[in-house]
């Protein structure tokens, strides 16, 4: 347990006791923050400090409580308790409104902006500059936003330009220059190269130094290790809610920060028959735009196949693209040594692919329809005989499921949205299982769903697979990918960083390859 | 017995009846006030009668259910009747064939129902806007030939052409709410037996996930704009027969307005994914019932539009706000 600290006891400023990595106060301060939801502690007495014109980087796995601490600051939540200081004035109980007055901005990951409007008009969106009679100045804010632009190496951009006219960087200029126009003193950056290309990185590095010589904070939210070690001044690895390391950067290297992020899991391995068998489907360099480069793979009969990898790393597309869903750029996919058909979702099926989507709700559950219609649609639409629907043929596909999967459904005409989640999931892997494909795809199959619905999931694909169907998994829970997967690759930035074999398998590594730590930095 | 009764009248089902099947509730209720004003409501004629003049626009609104279901709208029904009438008429006076005329029309109308499909499924207007667009040159085109004049019934024809709409089956059933519970029971089977019926359902639901499960809703909305095609083009040849002179100005005007409002209190939810047939049939004669109450009740026939206006307005609002304590 931490002491109290002697300014906080006494009221006085302790300067050897503020400055533990430097020379002066800190300029940004949250002490003791506990974040509480019903009974889950997102985050758990976390203490979190930035100077002036430092770049911090916050580390920690999907769930850590990165975006909570984030919120805490943003004014977003209150904190159950603890205390937030910016320059010594106490900000804890502000609203999202006066964080922003106050000069903590943040800057989303999917940004904020309106692509209708103009440069200028996005810059001051919300906070237009009016007269008394509520009529924009819009000669003053083009002024302004020309200047700001200036600030952001976007001189030659004019403030009247439409916003959708420009690319990804500019986009992710204009939120930095959004919030230098309202004086921003911290900036919070969540994943912002995501959708950048290595160029486009490199220019946004430029500006963050600039700002960082003109005094500005920023907090810079990545999992991208190159990246991390060569903007950030200091870290912050967050784990569970509660600080697992912190430090400077050039302190530390690639392989420890890994460490700290993933920490030790135990080892819990089921055990999984291994067999070789014939290769069934072969995936040939595959490309989509910029989501994903070259990737090839192999898929053997009765193998569970794991993709892996962070936020942004191509996965989502490339399981659309397996199923028709996206279209491919370049390459091709062969299944029995026979290419697969890509002109619809519809030839996809028929070839023998079926997929279980992410997303449930929004991707799979027809809401306003039953658990039988639910359950029979895909099946629908892979045959072409019986133009009537046949009530007895659904009926045994419902009790089909009922025995297969254990389906708590009082009754075949309830409405799907009444089921509980793994109910309704287990509905969803149903309605593909009908159709006996020889590949299923399932892209996050345990999203939403409670540990008991989860483990039987994991059954099923584990069963499916020694009977000989061959299955991809999207996922990126370690303890999912140990208890069903024979293979895993890594994904890092849309290409494949790294394939394991069941017995290589281990959490550290596989994070190591997904956060590009073995590629050099930008 | 009471066991029986509770088990009918319980809260659960008061809740879908207030939901799903609240058009009966309204329908019941209307009921009621048109044998307040008029005790002989019920009687054999004024039923028949009620039934004939549901008829026309009540085969168009079954359309307009399938087209609403899945998350549509189609404006251009008026129209379609109106071109695919007067072009009929033409037709028949050329040929004196009934039956071609019948077929002439239907399948015209099927094929103004494709334009607006083909528009919105595969260049991906909004429906809308498409039966907006329609709307306006289906009935420009039928204003030119007719060059505003009516397009009537030649003498020797109109005999055997107008007892389609007024005959009547052994001298008792007239004919034109058969054809209305043909179409009924036909729209009926496809939206709750075949497999077309629940990709109606799913597309208006939730047309991604539908999409995901391998359906082309492309193709089921073309279809859907088909069909309501080709029931107005049977909704025109019953028009002309009825009126035996078509004007190219008038006829079909408000179609549109009066088939969305049957499908409307008819219960299917606007924002699509949900809706019974049986609500539009009972929706059409609910209008018509309107009608017949107005005049009972001496309102001036000028007020007719504002009371059809406020009693939707009423229904999808009872539906709606219901919906949300779901």
């Amino acid at each position: 347990m931490r002491l109290g600290r002697p300014d906080v006891l006494f009221g006085l400023p302790n300067p050897d006791e503020y400055c533990r990595w430097g020379d002066c106060r800190m300029y940004l301060e949250m002490k003791n923050i506990t974040m509480v939801f019903g009974s889950n502690k997102a985050v758990d007495n976390v203490s979190f400090s930035l100077k002036k014109g430092e770049i911090h980087g916050l580390m920690g796995e999907n769930g850590a409580g990165k975006s909570t601490l984030m919120n805490i600051l943003g004014g977003v939540y209150r904190p159950t308790s603890g205390q937030v200081f910016l320059n010594g004035e106490d900000i804890t109980n502000i609203d999202e409104k006066k964080a922003s007055a106050a000069g903590i901005r943040f800057i989303h990951q999917e940004l904020n902006l309106v692509n209708d409007l103009k440069v200028y008009e996005n810059l001051f969106l919300g906070e237009e500059i009016v007269n008394r009679f509520g009529i924009t100045n819009r000669k003053l804010m083009r002024q302004r936003a020309a200047e700001v632009l200036e600030v952001v190496n976007m001189g030659d951009i004019s403030p009247n330009t439409p916003l959708s006219k420009l690319d990804t960087l500019h986009k992710q200029l204009i939120e930095i220059a959004k919030s230098l126009l309202f004086e921003a003193r911290v900036i919070i950056m969540d994943e912002p190269t995501t959708a950048l290309s290595d160029h486009e990185i490199k220019n946004l590095f430029t500006i963050m130094r600039q700002l960082k010589a003109k005094g500005v904070s920023m907090i810079y939210i990545s999992h991208k290790m190159p990246e991390l070690f060569e903007i950030c001044d200091s870290f912050t690895v967050l784990r569970d809610g509660k600080i697992v390391g912190n430090g400077y950067f050039h302190e530390i290297d690639e392989e420890k920060a890994t460490t700290m992020l993933v920490g030790q899991h135990v080892n819990d391995k089921l055990d999984k028959k291994q067999r070789k068998s014939d290769v069934l489907l072969e995936a040939k360099n595959l490309s989509c735009d910029h989501y994903f480069k070259d990737v090839s793979f192999e898929l053997r009969k009765g193998e569970v196949l794991v993709f892996t990898g962070l936020q942004g790393d191509g996965r989502r597309e490339l399981a659309e693209a397996l199923f028709g869903a996206r279209k491919l750029t370049s390459g091709h996919v062969l299944l029995e040594d026979k290419p697969v058909k890509y002109h619809s979702i519809k030839s996809v099926i028929r070839s023998g692919i079926s997929m279980v989507q992410r997303n449930r709700k929004e991707r799979s559950i027809i809401k306003n329809m039953n658990v039988l219609d639910n359950l029979t649609i895909a099946q629908f639409a892979y045959s072409n005989k019986n133009f009537v629907v046949k009530k007895n043929d659904q009926l045994r596909v419902f009790h089909d499921c009922k025995r297969l999967l254990d389906v708590k459904a009082s009754s075949p005409r309830m409405e799907i949205t009444s089921l509980s989640g793994g109910n309704q999931q287990k509905v969803i892997i149903s309605r593909w299982l009908e159709l006996k494909s020889k590949v299923y795809i399932f892209d996050n199959p345990t999203q939403g769903v409670d540990v008991g619905a989860k483990f039987e999931i994991y059954k099923l694909i584990n069963k499916l697979a020694e009977e000989g169907v061959s299955i991809i998994v999207f996922s990126q829970e370690y303890p999912e990918i140990e208890k069903i997967g024979d293979r895993c690759i890594v994904m890092y930035n849309g290409k494949i960083s790294k394939v394991f074999d069941r017995e290589e398998f281990n959490e550290k590594e596989m994070m190591y390859y997904s956060t590009g730590s073995d590629k050099k930095a930008v | 017995m009471q066991s029986v009764l509770n088990r009918v009248f319980n809260k659960e089902n008061f809740k879908i009846l207030c939901t799903d099947y609240s058009f009966i509730l309204s329908f019941v209720i209307l009921l009621i006030v048109a044998l307040i004003f008029n005790p002989k409501f019920l009687s054999y004629s004024s039923i028949a009668t009620l039934l004939s003049n549901a008829t026309i626009t009540g085969i168009v609104a079954c359309g307009m259910t399938l087209v609403i279901i899945s998350g549509m709208i189609d404006l251009s029904v008026g129209s379609i009747v109106s071109l695919s009438a007067g072009l009929g008429v033409l037709l028949l006076n050329q040929t004196n064939d009934v039956l071609l005329t019948l077929a002439f029309c239907i399948v015209f109308g099927a094929l103004l129902g494709a334009i607006n499909g083909v528009l919105v499924s595969y260049v991906g207007i909004a429906a809308f806007i498409t039966t907006l667009a329609t709307m306006s040159a289906y009935r420009s085109i039928i204003t030119q030939i007719g060059q505003g004049g009516p397009f009537t019934v030649n003498k020797e024809i109109l005999r055997s052409f107008s007892s389609v709409a007024t005959g009547k089956l052994f001298g008792v059933i007239p004919y034109l709410p058969l054809f209305l519970i043909g179409v009924v029971l036909l729209i009926g089977f496809l939206l709750g037996r075949t497999k077309f019926g629940r990709y109606v359902y799913a597309t208006g639901s939730n047309e991604h996930a539908t999409i995901l499960a391998g359906i082309k809703t492309k193709n089921v909305k073309l279809f859907i704009f088909i069909i309501i095609g080709a029931l107005c083009g049977l909704s025109a040849f019953l028009l002309a027969s009825r009126m035996s002179s078509v004007t190219a100005s008038n006829a079909g005007f408000g179609y549109e307005l009066d088939a969305i409002a049957a499908v409307a209190i008819g219960g299917t939810s606007m924002s699509g994914g949900r809706g019974r047939i049986a609500g539009t049939f009972l929706g059409a004669l609910m209008m018509q019932m309107i009608s017949v109450i107005l005049i009972a009740a001496q309102i001036d026939p000028f007020l007719n539009g504002l009371v059809k206006g406020i009693i939707i307005i009423f229904a999808v609002a009872f539906q709606s706000s219901n919906r949300r304590n779901v």
